[in-house]
Formats: structure tokens, sequence, C-alpha cells
């Protein structure tokens, strides 16, 4: 049984590496993000020494490590499971002998796996050539960052899920798709680190799931959190990992009795 | 006059190949191959007006490349084609007026809303005057029995429904050439029968020209006087129905049986003068194959007049066109016939 | 004439589509204008801690992001491809498309036809009002015909870019990946671009002019002399984008292969 959901893995491995005209405007663009961001962060830190407790080089590096994670935790499970709904192949998926979910979760690491190898490292590493970012030299800090990466990637497609399965309940769930999209862009750091946002608005943010996915590994990243820090925000990405099981296991359970009694 | 005239008319496609396993994969990632595919090789025919065509083949054999090419979607790699007078892919939007598609897999009506709002739209899109319209959508919502299916929107019909919904859509501008690519997929016996019905009316009534392709060789003896049969991209039968049938036709079987014990060498030596063969699981029970030009009661005197012959069953059974075709999809390749006939002879 | 007629059918079968679904409808509405306050959002956060960016203050910004609105509502109204490859050619609608009389690419924006998107145009004229006043801008008779011109022009040069990259899908793979992160980069146009390094200065005014649907324009309006001549380039670059892209869309539409056998 293992091996076939591993099987999984592998396939969705082999089926990225399909797309050629994906991979290298991918990487292309991921580069162009990072530049854009570089620059107007430069603009927006003129000569001033910290805004919002990062120094204008560990921004570089936050911005650099941000994009890179996200090449990485990025899936389309949401629209992949959206279709799936919406165009009645989840019935035959409820008779096959294996979790859905999980294998989505499967697909989406298979996925993973290579976003990891062939978007995030090369990229990691052109980053470095172009931008002044500064890697940490505490080899915590990269153990702590790339287990924390996992849980980001965890958490994000966990939300994907979440939001996918709303197709079960209402007709045409796009617009809620896109709106995650922007919403776990703006609020997990990507684009602003969360403690340069409003005080009421980065309180608001400490209880959402949102920062798990990349604020905090992205501090541990620069070195803004460190020791025992990286295990108090690594409890932090736990907690939302088992949290979000719920609402997960609650809205499976509601789809499969729609489907159930009203046939799709 | 020719509604449809193909020369020399190929289409081949580039398929990536892909290499194996993770390292084949990452190499195809930086170089890549490609093979060629020739999906439609070096065709000619020629289809005068009014004709009903059909159009067979088994799957992949490049019925539907051909239809594509024939209707502007696809653009040939090589040959000459026109269709009405147009060449489809060069001016197609001018071409596509006087045509008329059903794609029998695919809709192409509105899902959620009312038929007739997509009629209407149609309308419009083709052109159509209000008043040809009217008179149109009348006379096809009346043969085709569509009076309380208007309004419902297309999601809530069935596929008999549906597909005679599709017919209408794509004859609502009266085109003169009508292009049917699997239209009875799917579909049971009865609206079979009357799309095959309809189809056949409006053929007599307005000189339509009608190619279409099926693998259900039913629509092709109740509509059609010519077949295209392809096979990898070649034409390899081009021909009325009748033809085909006594070309590759095996006659006519007649299965005897019998009360008491008859030899095969017995009955050979019967019919010894004649051009036909016997095959018999026991003495009890023989089969012999008529060729289509002998006549079967020339046959059936020489073992009916013999008394020491019991019979106690006679079955007489004429070759189908489905086993006339499967017997030539599994020869293969058949272009002048004589591989055919030697699927024919070695069963003597 | 003829298309001008279609356009009016197309958006009544939108209208009763849409009837038939309504909760839907407004979850999208919703959904839409909040990602345009989260764009907002970024730019309040931005100016929470410096007082210009580039030179330029925050109102200033703000009326360029109002600006960048009225173009992307305008087309997002009327061009929708992102699920162009997937529907139509995975799915093998072109096929359908292809056997009609109108011009294929026009069929397909009105397929995907899309009023809300209009919305964000309101929404953005709000916002170029507000922080116009805020700026004392004096408004000159000559803001509506040039706000109008600019308007199109900015939309004309989204079709072309967007369906430049669409049409790559008749080729080979499919590059659904792409259009999601352009989405990422044509926000890019919206901040004084002189704030970037050389290379993507160019890119956004050249390669994938972003520049010209949100900055440049928009700067007329804010009479800011530096980028006067850029903004009267703004029809120039609409006309040769546009035309880039129906070119190579319909280079793409004699590659298309047709979907199954």
């Amino acid at each position: 049984m293992l091996s076939a959901y591993t099987d999984f893995i592998r396939i969705r491995f082999l089926t990225m590496l399909a797309y050629r005209v994906n991979y290298y405007s991918g990487i292309l663009i991921y580069m162009l993000n990072i530049g854009v961001y570089y620059f107007t962060w430069q603009a927006i830190y003129g000569g001033r020494g910290e805004i919002g407790g990062f120094t204008a080089s560990q921004m570089t590096t936050y911005i650099a490590v941000s994009w890179m994670a996200r090449a990485f935790y990025f899936n389309n499970l949401d629209r992949e499971i959206a279709n799936d709904i919406r165009d009645g192949s989840i019935a035959i998926q409820f008779i096959r002998p294996y979790n859905y979910l999980f294998v989505k979760m499967m697909q989406g690491f298979g996925e993973g796996l290579f976003r990891f190898s062939l978007f995030m490292i090369p990229g990691m590493l052109l980053a470095l050539l172009l931008f002044p970012v500064r890697l940490p030299s505490d080899p915590i800090a990269w153990i702590g960052f790339l287990v924390m990466l996992f849980f980001s990637f965890l958490i994000n497609s966990q939300l994907n899920i979440l939001t996918g399965l709303m197709a079960f309940f209402v007709e045409n769930n796009e617009g809620i798709m896109r709106m995650k999209r922007v919403i776990v862009d703006l609020f997990s750091g990507l684009v602003i680190p969360i403690s340069l946002f409003p005080v009421w608005l980065g309180t608001i943010m400490q209880w959402l799931p949102f920062q798990a996915i990349t604020y905090l590994p992205g501090s541990v990243f620069t070195g803004r959190t460190q020791g025992t820090g990286i295990l108090d925000v690594f409890g932090i990405q736990v907690a939302w990992f088992v949290g979000l099981l719920i609402p997960i296991f609650l809205m499976w359970r509601a789809a499969r009795k729609r489907l159930f009694v009203q046939g799709g | 006059m020719k509604a449809i005239e193909v020369e020399h008319l190929s289409k081949t496609f580039k398929v990536q190949k892909n290499r194996d396993g993770l390292k084949g994969a990452l190499r195809d990632l930086f170089s890549r191959q490609y093979n060629e595919v020739a999906a439609v090789n070096d065709i000619s025919f020629s289809i005068p007006a009014g004709e009903i065509c059909g159009y067979i083949g088994e799957n992949g054999a490049g019925k539907s490349t051909t239809i594509k090419m024939l209707t502007g979607i696809l653009v040939p790699t090589s040959g000459k084609l026109n269709v009405g007078g147009y060449v489809p892919h060069e001016e197609r939007e001018k071409f596509v007026r006087n045509i008329g598609v059903v794609f029998g897999q695919r809709s192409q009506l509105w899902w959620d809303i009312g038929v007739i709002e997509s009629f209407g739209l149609l309308r419009k899109v083709y052109g159509v005057p209000e008043h040809d319209y009217k008179k149109r959508l009348d006379e096809l919502v009346q043969r085709l029995d569509l009076g309380e299916l208007l309004n419902r929107p297309v999601r809530k019909l069935s596929l008999g429904q549906r597909m005679r919904c599709e017919l209408v859509a794509a004859l609502l501008h009266n085109p003169s050439i009508v292009f049917l690519d699997e239209p009875t997929i799917g579909l049971d016996i009865i609206v079979k029968t009357e799309i095959r019905e309809f189809l056949k009316d409006m053929n007599r009534d307005h000189g339509t020209t009608i190619l279409l392709t099926t693998h259900d060789l039913q629509d092709i003896e109740a509509l059609c006087s010519r077949v295209i049969m392809l096979d990898e991209g070649r034409i390899i039968y081009d021909g009325g129905l009748d033809t085909l049938k006594s070309r590759w036709g095996q006659g006519t079987r007649v299965t005897f049986q019998f009360g008491t014990a008859c030899p095969l060498p017995r009955l050979q030596t019967l019919t010894s003068d004649l051009p036909v063969s016997w095959t018999a699981e026991n003495d009890l029970h023989a089969e012999v194959l008529v060729p289509g030009e002998l006549n079967v009661s020339d046959v059936l005197a020489r073992v009916v007049g013999q008394t020491d012959i019991a019979i106690t069953d006679i079955k007489i059974t004429e070759t189908t066109t489905d086993e006339i075709v499967r017997q030539i999809y599994r020869t293969g390749s058949a272009v002048n016939g004589s591989k055919g006939e030697g699927g024919l002879t070695s069963y003597a | 004439m003829y298309y001008i007629g279609l356009v009016f059918e197309y958006l009544k079968n939108y209208m009763k589509t849409r009837l038939t679904y309504r909760a839907d409808f407004w979850v999208e509405v919703i959904s839409d204008l909040l990602m345009q306050a989260s764009n907002l959002i970024f730019i309040f956060v931005v100016f929470g801690h410096t007082d210009s960016l580039g030179g330029w203050s925050e109102s200033e910004v703000v009326f360029v992001y109002g600006f960048y609105m009225v173009p992307f509502g305008l087309f997002s109204c009327f061009v929708n491809l992102w699920n162009f490859s997937d529907r139509y050619i995975v799915k093998g609608e072109m096929d359908r498309i292809l056997t009609r009389p109108a011009y294929n690419l026009f069929q397909i924006f009105l397929e995907n036809i899309d009023p809300p998107g209009l919305l964000g145009s309101v929404i953005g004229i709000l916002i170029m009002v507000v922080s116009g006043s805020q700026l004392d801008l004096d408004f000159t008779w000559w803001f509506i015909p040039v706000l109008i011109l600019f308007t199109i022009c900015a939309a004309m040069i989204y079709t072309g870019i967007y369906i430049t990259l669409t049409s790559l899908s008749f080729y080979s793979d499919s590059p659904t990946g792409i259009i999601p992160l352009m989405y990422n980069i044509q926000n890019y146009g919206r901040y004084p671009v002189t704030i970037y390094n050389r290379a993507i200065q160019f890119l956004l005014t050249w390669i994938l002019p972003f520049a010209f649907v949100g900055v440049y324009p928009a700067s007329l309006f804010l009479g800011r002399d530096e980028m006067l001549h850029m903004a009267w380039l703004t029809p120039l670059m609409a006309v040769i984008f546009l035309t880039i892209g129906i070119v190579s869309w319909n280079v793409g539409v004699k590659k298309y292969r047709g979907a199954g056998s």
C-alpha cells in the first residue's frame, strides 16, 4: 500500500519534469520577483538602518529566501481538487482503495521534491550570484530552516486542500481560490515581513496560520530567531499543522455526506 | 459539381519522445527528441455535391484528423484541398458559414442555459436573418420533435435529446456541407434510427452533402452509398458499399445439422465442381461458404437431393458489413484487394 | 457592427448563466475586491515606514495604483485567458471555436466575458479622485479624454502581452504556470519604475511593458515631467504590443494540433 503512495510522488515528479517552458520561465520569473522586491526595499530603506527590526541586508536575504521557499511549497492542489469535484471525477476517487486527500498530499509532495531540487536550489544559487544574500553560518539555523520549510509545505498544502474542497459547497470556487492565493502571499509575510505590519494587523496575524508558511522559517534563516527561539516558532508550525487537520477532517466528512446524498 | 476535393493530403505531427525513468526525464528537460507521425498520409478523394459518404477506420486511423483538416481546424502539412469552393484553413471564417459540424463527443451548446438561447446566439454568430431562422428552427424542431426541450438547460438533457439539439445547432444556418464526427456514439437504438432518418431526409430535401465518421456500421448501411475506409492514415478502400460487400464479403454461409453422421469428404465430393469451401466440427455439423457470385440454391440442391443424408436443420447467413470490416481491419491494409482475397482463400 | 452585436448577444447569455448561480457571483465580486484591497495594504504598510518611495509620495503612489486599476478592470472584463490552455486546448473546445464564422480570438474573449471586472475600474477611479484631491491636483478638462485614451491603450498592452503568452500553448508545453506568475510581474508597473535597476526598468518598459499600464501614463496626470515623454509613448506601445500579440496568436492557431485523435 505504501509503495502505491510513493508511486504518486514519483509520477508527479516526472510529470513536472515534462513541462519545459514552465520550468525555465519559472526560474526566470522567480528571479525577477526577487529583483523587483529587492530594489523596492532598497528604495524604501534609502539610508535608513532598520525597518521593523530588519536591517537592509537582512531584508535582502529574507526576500530571496522567502521567494525561493515559495518556489518549493507552492502547488495547485486547490485547483486540482476543485477540478476533480467540478467534473465529477471525485466520485471515482471515492471508490478507489486509497484516501483521496492523502494521494493529493503525496502528489503535492512529488511536486515539492521537484520544486526543491530543480527550482529552489538552482534558484537560490542564482540569487546568491545576483543579489547580496547572506547565508547563515550557524548549522542550527540551516537545520531549523529546512525542517520548518517542510512544515511550510505541509501547512500551505493543507490550506490548498481546504480551499479546493470548498468546491463541494459552492458551484464555483474560482474566486475563493484566487483570494486564497493573494492572502497567502500577503499575510504569510512573502511581500511584507509581518513585523512591518501596523501593530493591530500584526497582532491578528499572530493568530492566523499564514505566518507559519513564510515568515517564521524566514526569520530563522535570517538569524532573527535563534537558539531556543527556533523551537518556539517551530512549535507554532506544528500546532498549526495539527490544528488544520481538524477542519480538513470535518470538511471531508461533510463532503462525503453531500456526495452520497446528492450524488455529486 | 464536387463538394469536397482532396489531393495528396497529408498531416504529420511531431510527437515528443519521452525517455524512460528519472534520468531520461531529466535529460528531456535539457534536450528533447521528437518523432514524426503521419496521421494522414497522402490521401486523395472527391465527393460530389449531394452525396452521403461514410468515413470509417479503426481508432487512430486518421479519420478525425481528416475531418479537422476539411473543416479548417487543422492546417495540412501538404496537399491540396477544396471544400465547397474554399480552401478551409485559408479563408476559415468565410468558409465555415457554408458548413455544419457536429462532434459527437463534444457539445457546442451553452451548458447552463436553455437550448434556445444557444440557438439564438448561433443565429447571431452565423448572421442568419430573423425570418430564415424562424422558419428553419420551426422545421427542425418539428422534425426532431424538440418542442418542449427548447427551454431546458443542456445539462438537464439526456444524451439523445442533447444530440438532437446539437444537430439543430449545426444546421440552423442551412449549410450545404455537413461533417458529422461520430454522431450516434453512445445513443440508444431508437435515437440512432431517428437521427439516421433525419439525415437521410435532409440529404434528399436539401441536397446536403454529408461526410460522417462512425464506428457503427449500421449508420453506414442506413445512410451511405459510398464508403471511404482508412487505415494508418491511408485510404484502403473507396467505393460503393455494395462493391465492398461483394469484394470482401465472404458470400453466404450455410450451416447444416445432420441427423446421421455425414463425413466431410462426402460433402466435398458432392460439390467438387463448385468453388465452395466446407468446414466441419464433427460428422453431424458442417458449414459451407458460398461465394457471392454463386447461387446458394445450386449448392443446396447438391446436398438436399441426397437420400442418404438426413438433414435436421439448415441455417443461411449473409456476412454482415461488420464482419467484412473486421476482416479488413484484421488483415491490415487491403489497398488493391489482394490481401483481402488472401484472407478468403485461406479459408479454402 | 457584426462584432458589436455579438458582444451584446454573449453578454445576454452571460447574464442568464449568472442568474442561475447568484451566490457565486457575489463570492467572486468580493474576492476580487479583497484582492485589490490587499494590494493597497502593501502600499499603506510601506508608507507606514517611509515618506517617499524613490521620490514619490504616498498619495502619488496610491494615485498611480488607482489609475492602474482602471485599464486592468477593463482588461479583466473582456480578456480572460486563465483557463485557455486547459479548456480550449486540452479539452478541445478550440475545435468548436474554429468552425464558427467569427474571429476565433474574439469568440474566446466573448465566451469568457466577465463584467464584474469593471467594478475594479470604478474603484480605481474613486481612488484616483480621493488621492488626487489629497494631492491638490488641478482637474482640467483634458483629463477625461486622456484618461479614456490611456485606459484603452493600457488594456491593449495587457491584451497584447497575455495573448502572446497564451499563444505559446499552441506549441508544446502548457504555459499555465507562467500566467499567474506574470500576474505578479504586472503589479510592478504601478510603482515608480525609477527605483529599479536598469535591467528591470528596461524589462518593464520594453519587453513586458507593464510600466505602460501604470506609472508612465499616470504620471501625466500627476504632472511629473520626468516621465512625460514616456506617458505619450503609451498609444504607440499599445499598437505595437497588440500587433505582436495578434500575429503570434494567428501563427499559433495555424500550429494548433487539435485534441485527441
